[in-house]
């Protein structure tokens, strides 16, 4: 059902813009959208927001942010999880856009009104409410943000392009100006989460399941606090997914840790906000250890979802001795080949690399760099799976980044096979949600947009202010090549299973099948009167000719070429079938000879007596087959567990002997939470954090030094250089990249990245480096094989 | 090709939509170039595969009434129409030598493939037999797979109303029916121009009957080769159609002969096109998509048949027509009387729904039957070789096994991930291999009904698979596929040689049969089977559920076979793969044909070599790729 309408509009003989009803041209009767037009059905509005389809407003190569957060948004996990940290906030706590007197907001029902239009579609609404509503599309509105109306013809007077959508998205409203913030409604400071919060918070709550976000004070914050994003130039898109998830989780984890402290300071000082004491009641454990595991639970959500585990296995080519180091990420950065799929992408990314030369791997057992042999395998899977594809390459001879248009096809479906063996559900199924597309050619400028699919609307064009609803195969349009400009940057796979894709694909194909009925027979009603001739219509020539001939088929055919069109259109075909076989049947049926019949109708049965006993006999035998498959299953699925159980008992012994021999406690048994192998090391990285946000609290807050934990990928070519040769080629680099955006090299402080693909075994100096980690894997590979 | 219904069209230079810009704006020649040197050759076991040529199809200028676009938004989201990009049908006109069948049937252990067969032989897509010559195998009491034991009979047969009308044609079976219109002449707005060669009957009558004729769609063109010519980049005859593309066509190797050629053609615009090329006739069928409307992805002569053939819809469909007979407006009709038929909507997934059965009683106008498979895009099938079995991929990644004979569907099988693109049967039908979007080949066993092994090496979607009947008998054989990583690459399956699974490996299975090996690694029957549950008031025909729907296998437990030969064979995505007995032939999305001669018969101890020893070593074969 969900594309339908919008397959059927695509599919319309006119353009999808003017497609049905171009009969009137009111200028007073704005015609509806594709998306109203496929909203035209929705039920009452839904309190989770998942029948939400808002715009973001451009303000200006703000797209990368636009993009990015409509994924997000669409992430129900993840937008469940923000709306509902630290708890679910009333929504009469919260400010919102519609008490202000704002101008541009032209929905300002009272509240009351809520349950009672909610179930008016959205155009009737916009129209009874919008205050400039004599005119709200043929006037343009002059909107701060948008780009200024120049007069005269543009392209955006033309109504199929997205300039115009846009304008008419603006236009239509409501726009949402995100100019405040509740952030002391959640009890927390200000920062990226909580106006994230504040955006999707404004989008659920409103009346209108369509509108325009105008994200002002998100961006306001994130310019604020990184330097990075302040100039007016195009960013990256998975830059600022990366910083935005860490942003999140950074933000997340530093609320708790003051509830804990505020926990620890008294219990009597009552806090102003009757949320944060109903949270502190519900946690007020006295004892500070379930406070914490609390708030533990509470702030691992990000990682619960994006995050995964690798295993860099690297062993040395001198002593042979094979260390294992897990590292935790957020997404993935993979690099392309021209003409390749997603799915060799990640293969490629695991496979063997050589560490050798000036990538030498420093060697603990045997001690100096040694030449080495890396493999990165995927131990954890992630919920949600990041994928980013590496379009934009370093260039050593024009010494920048460029734009790879390299093909690369990506299935809507995926399972990974670079996974470890001992890897939970190495089979798990992925499903394609969201696709981040960068248009232009080049790195430093062009244009984002996603394409997203919606739980029960199908898949959706997110494209700054316009929301347009697609076709499935349209999300197949951005694999990339030459003259390509359009190339899916950023993909969002989630786990689900075969039975929820099954579901899904019927569903979808249930859609199509009605759809593809639906137009069929309106082309053919049309073409009767118009074509005449040659193609005239058969089921009318067809009728004249009940009992033709074979031979006379094909000239009643030519006949029909030339001979008007015949009496009634209104003659249904049906008729002639009908008519024809009474005709046809004794006449032909009479022809055969008794005998012969009798002795068909013999042989037919022996026939079939034998394809029965046959049928039999085979589907016995596939039956006992059956059987003895599924015994053999059993016992096979027994000795697989008995095995792995095995092996894990073994990796457990390996594990305490490691940790033996660098002095820790032996390993955990394994989480149950999550089934994640987090072990004592993650926890104390994250304490340590902790204290290290403590200590340079205030300065963490500004500037660069956010970044550091977000962009491995890119930066993925200093991280195997020794520290001598990265200094210089950072300073080269710094010196080559006028434009700061997408290089993001680290700052020549910046201790530890450059050394992580050296260090083997996580040691407990060095905690920061494991933190860094995390995030955003990706890697370079020193051989490269095109 | 992947959206459900084509507007007008925008010519996208590759077989996917949203390209921008067009082909070229004037009409060019095809071009015929030579390429030589070590990356124009493929290393196998055998020997050296040589690149003789590299014919290059010129991709046609759009139709004078499509107006160019400049600059075209790259997210429009104007659906574009379904595309290919060159696929080819290739034909020889003399006949073929009943050896064929001794190739595969003999139940000797040794193996036969030193004693290829001197006669030429079509593609494993091909079907082989006859349905006389099905019946004289089966009476020398070789019977390799159960459904051998009986002849199989003709689609249609049990059908009166099918017969006679089949019956007019026997009285002079030399003299071919030939389509009614010209299309040289015609007017129709469906055909743009037909371009004939000026020496067009000279060059037919040059013609060797051993030669190769071949058909290929390249963008809004469709041209008649002659592959054996000295000339052959130019076209015999090319037709260009005003906004259809051609993405399937089939040749009739039932009715071939030197004077007439049966080809038929599936359209973008779900038109079909009956073309006889030696008369310039054709014929337009389920014109303007009264029957179905949806595009035609793939489409096929019957076995054995002169006039049935059974096209692919887009829907899900498909649809035998009989090329002689007229379109008829179609409703499904409510089958009560066959007793084959279940129309349960209910089951709709795990049974085929037949809206037209053969045994209809109104078979005076097309289709003959209509069935509808899934609902979603089919993507290609192939004909078992017994002509009793159809095999079918779709886009939702499922793989199924019809009874087509008896209209009822016998497995559904589901890819790894992502949909399925290409399928074909072995030449003894005792395997199906299939290729898709998880960059992997998949060898099904009919018999065991399950998955064999996974084949791993290609760097992108498969889109093309075949055997190399050439280089199989009754227990090696050699697969081809090529895929959208431009590459070609080889397999040597071999029954007894397959690579154990992790999981298989800990069993100890030393003494058991090899096909037994193969079933234990059969999978479980885990949540999805149980899900669709199986309704009571399913007739005696149709089998147990449990016994149609397979779960996937997990990698765990699946055989791993890795290439013989891996090669980078184009510039751009491949399309289709061929085996001829002189050569391999592959075509790509943007128009080159090329051809890669076989080994010289130098080497002679090549066939002994047992291919099993090159796929247990060849592990590393995968690297070689360019």
């Amino acid at each position: 059902m969900a594309s339908f309408f919008g397959r059927f509009k695509g599919n319309g003989p006119a353009s999808p813009a003017s497609s049905s009803t171009p009969a009137k041209k009111d200028p007073h009767l704005p015609q509806p959208t594709p998306l109203e037009k496929l909203l035209a059905d929705a039920g009452p509005i839904r309190g989770d927001g998942s029948d939400k389809f808002f715009g973001f407003e451009n303000f200006g190569s703000t797209c990368y942010c636009n993009s990015i957060i409509q994924c997000l948004y669409y992430s129900v996990p993840f937008r469940e999880q923000v709306i509902n940290f630290p708890s679910r906030s009333p929504p009469e706590a919260l400010e919102r856009p519609a008490t202000g007197p704002l101008p541009r907001l032209n929905t300002d029902i009272s509240p009351l009104a809520n349950g009672l239009n909610s179930s008016v579609s959205p155009k009737g609404t916009t129209a009874l409410a919008s205050p400039n509503a004599a005119s709200p599309r043929g006037k343009p509105t002059t909107t701060p943000g948008a780009v200024t109306n120049p007069q005269g013809t543009k392209p955006e007077d033309n109504k199929d392009s997205p300039e115009y959508k846009k304008k008419m998205a603006m236009a239509a409203g409501p726009v949402l100006t995100m100019d405040y913030e509740n952030s002391q409604a959640y009890g927390m400071s200000e920062s990226l989460f909580t106006s994230l919060k504040d955006i999707f918070e404004a989008v659920i709550a409103h009346r209108s399941r369509i509108g325009v976000v105008s994200p002002n004070k998100f961006l306001e914050i994130l310019r604020r606090e990184n330097e990075m994003f302040r100039t007016p130039m195009h960013q990256d898109a998975h830059e600022f997914l990366n910083l935005l998830l860490n942003e999140v989780v950074e933000n997340v984890e530093q609320f708790s840790k003051q509830r804990v402290t505020e926990i620890a300071d008294s219990d009597s000082k009552s806090d102003s906000n009757p949320l944060s004491v109903t949270s502190t009641q519900t946690a007020s454990g006295p004892d500070r250890t379930s406070a914490i595991s609390m708030t533990g639970h509470n702030t691992g959500w990000v990682h619960e979802l994006f995050e995964g585990t690798l295993t860099s296995e690297t062993r040395c080519l001198t002593c042979e001795n094979t260390s294992q180091r897990d590292e935790a990420f957020l997404d993935l950065s993979v690099d392309l080949d021209q003409h390749s799929s997603v799915t060799s992408c990640l293969r490629k990314f695991s496979e063997e690399e050589m560490l050798c030369e000036r990538n030498k791997f420093h060697c603990d057992n045997c001690g100096g760099l040694q030449e080495a042999e890396k493999r990165m395998k995927i131990k954890r899977l992630p919920k949600i799976l990041a994928l980013h594809l590496k379009r934009f390459k370093y260039t050593e001879d024009l010494q920048r980044l460029q734009k790879l248009f390299h093909r690369v096809v990506y299935p809507y479906y995926l399972r990974l096979f670079n996974t470890t063996d001992d890897a939970e559900d190495p089979d798990r199924l992925y499903e394609l949600y969201a696709v981040v597309v960068h248009i232009g050619g080049g790195p430093y400028h062009g244009h984002y947009v996603s394409i997203i699919k919606t739980p029960d609307r199908g898949w959706l064009l997110f494209d700054d202010e316009m929301v347009e609803p697609v076709d499935k195969a349209y999300v197949r349009n951005f694999f990339g090549g030459e003259n390509v400009l359009a190339c899916a940057y950023v993909l969002f796979y989630q786990e689900t299973t075969l039975e929820a894709m099954q579901k899904e694909q019927e569903a979808e194909d249930v859609a199509a099948a009605k759809q593809a009925t639906e137009v069929h027979q309106e082309p053919l009603s049309a073409s009767l009167p118009k074509q005449n001739g040659f193609t005239n219509g058969h089921p009318l020539q067809h009728a004249t000719t009940p009992v033709a001939e074979n031979e006379d088929q094909f000239a009643s055919l030519d006949h029909a070429a030339t001979a008007p069109p015949l009496s009634h259109p209104s003659h249904h075909p049906l008729e002639s079938i009908v008519t024809s076989i009474p005709i046809l049947n004794p006449k032909k049926s009479n022809l055969q000879s008794k005998t012969d019949k009798a002795q068909r109708a013999k042989e037919k049965k022996e026939q079939k007596a034998a394809q029965k006993e046959l049928e039999e006999q085979t589907r016995q035998k596939r039956k006992e087959m059956e059987i003895k498959r599924r015994e053999n299953y059993k016992k096979q699925e027994e000795d697989m567990r008995a095995a792995l159980t095995a092996s894990k008992l073994s990796a457990k012994l390996d594990e305490d002997r490691r940790r033996k021999e660098a002095g820790l406690p032996p390993a955990p048994e394994d989480d149950d939470l999550f089934s994640v192998h987090v072990d004592e090391k993650e926890k104390e990285k994250d304490k340590d954090k902790h204290h290290k946000d403590k200590e340079n609290g205030t300065s963490k807050g500004g500037g660069l030094s956010r970044f550091r934990p977000s962009s491995m990928s890119i930066r993925h070519k200093p991280k195997f250089w020794t520290t001598k040769d990265k200094e210089k080629h950072d300073s080269a680099m710094d010196a080559g990249d006028q434009e700061p955006p997408l290089p993001t090299t680290p700052l020549p402080h910046t201790p530890g990245v450059e050394t992580e693909g050296t260090t083997p075994i996580a040691t407990p100096d060095k905690p920061e480096k494991e933190k860094k980690n995390r995030f955003s894997l990706g890697r370079k590979k020193s051989t490269f094989h095109l | 090709m992947f959206s459900v219904l084509p507007p007008p069209p925008r010519y996208p230079t590759v077989g996917y939509p949203g390209q921008p810009g067009g082909g070229p704006l004037i009409e060019t020649n095809n071009t015929l170039t030579h390429p030589t040197g070590p990356e124009h050759q493929l290393v196998v076991g055998e020997g050296t595969y040589v690149l003789r040529e590299d014919l290059h199809l010129a991709t046609p200028p759009p139709h004078p009434s499509e107006a160019p676009v400049h600059n075209p938004n790259p997210l429009a989201t104007t659906p574009s129409p379904p595309s290919a990009g060159t696929k080819l049908s290739v034909v020889v006109i003399a006949p073929r030598q009943q050896s064929y069948q001794r190739l595969y049937r003999l139940d000797t252990s040794a193996s036969t493939r030193s004693q290829v067969p001197p006669s030429i032989q079509e593609s494993p897509h091909e079907t082989n037999s006859q349905a006389s010559d099905a019946g004289s195998h089966s009476a020398n009491g070789v019977a390799p797979s159960p459904m051998d034991g009986v002849h199989a009979p003709a689609f249609g047969e049990g059908n009166p109303l099918l017969s006679l009308v089949n019956g007019k044609d026997v009285k002079d079976p030399l003299k071919r029916r030939k389509p009614k219109s010209n299309i040289v002449k015609s007017n129709s707005s469906f055909v743009s121009r037909v371009i004939p060669h000026e020496a067009l009957s000279k060059r037919l009558q040059d013609h060797s009957p051993n030669g190769l004729y071949a058909f290929a769609n390249v963008n809004r063109a469709l041209q008649w080769l002659d592959l054996s010519s000295p000339t052959k980049e130019e076209h015999l005859t090319k037709i260009l159609f005003t906004k259809a593309h051609a993405i399937c066509h089939d040749v009739n190797q039932t009715t071939k002969g030197p004077t007439h050629i049966d080809v038929i053609m599936g359209f973008s615009t779900g038109d079909i096109i009956w073309y006889e090329p030696m008369s310039q006739k054709y014929v337009r069928i389920n014109k303007n998509g009264v029957i179905n409307g949806t595009a035609v992805s793939d489409i096929r002569w019957l076995p054995n048949s002169e006039n049935l053939f059974l096209a692919a819809h887009m829907d899900g469909s498909l649809i035998v027509y009989d090329k002689e007979k007229e379109d008829a407006l179609f409703v499904a009709e409510d089958q009560a009387p066959a007793e084959n038929v279940a129309p349960n909507e209910k089951e709709r997934k795990v049974s085929l729904t037949v809206k037209k059965s053969v045994n209809s009683k109104n078979q005076k106008t097309n289709p003959v039957a209509y069935w509808k498979v899934s609902n979603s895009k089919i993507n290609a099938f192939a004909f078992s070789p017994d002509c009793r079995h159809i095999a079918v991929v779709s886009e939702d990644g499922s793989f199924r096994i019809i009874d087509f004979l008896k209209e009822q569907l016998l497995h559904l099988y589901t890819s790894y991930y992502g949909g399925m693109m290409c399928v074909c049967w072995s030449p003894d039908g005792r395997y199906i291999v299939t290729g898709g979007q998880d960059d992997l080949v998949s060898i099904w066993a009919l018999e065991d009904s399950m998955l064999v092994a996974r084949c791993q090496g290609h760097n992108s979607w498969v889109t093309a698979v075949a055997f190399d009947p050439w280089r199989c008998d009754e227990r090696n054989y050699r697969i081809g596929s090529v895929g959208e990583d431009c590459r070609l690459l080889l397999w040597d399956f071999s029954v007894g040689m397959l690579h154990r699974p992790r999981a298989a490996s800990v069993r100890q299975q030393r003494n058991s049969v090899t096909s037994a090996t193969l079933k234990v690694q059969n999978s479980r029957t885990n949540g999805s089977t149980s899900r669709l549950r199986s309704n009571s008031n399913l007739t005696a025909a149709s089998l147990d559920e449990e016994e149609i729907v397979h779960p996937v296998e997990p990698r765990a437990r699946t055989a791993i076979l890795p290439p013989v030969m891996a090669k980078k064979v184009d510039e751009h995505p491949l399309c289709w793969l061929g085996f001829e007995e002189d050569c391999i032939l592959t075509s790509c999305a943007n128009g080159h044909i090329r051809t890669w001669d076989r080994p010289k018969e130098a080497a002679g101890s090549d066939d002994d070599e047992p291919s099993t020893t090159s796929a247990s070593v060849s592990a590393s074969a995968p690297a070689s790729s360019a």
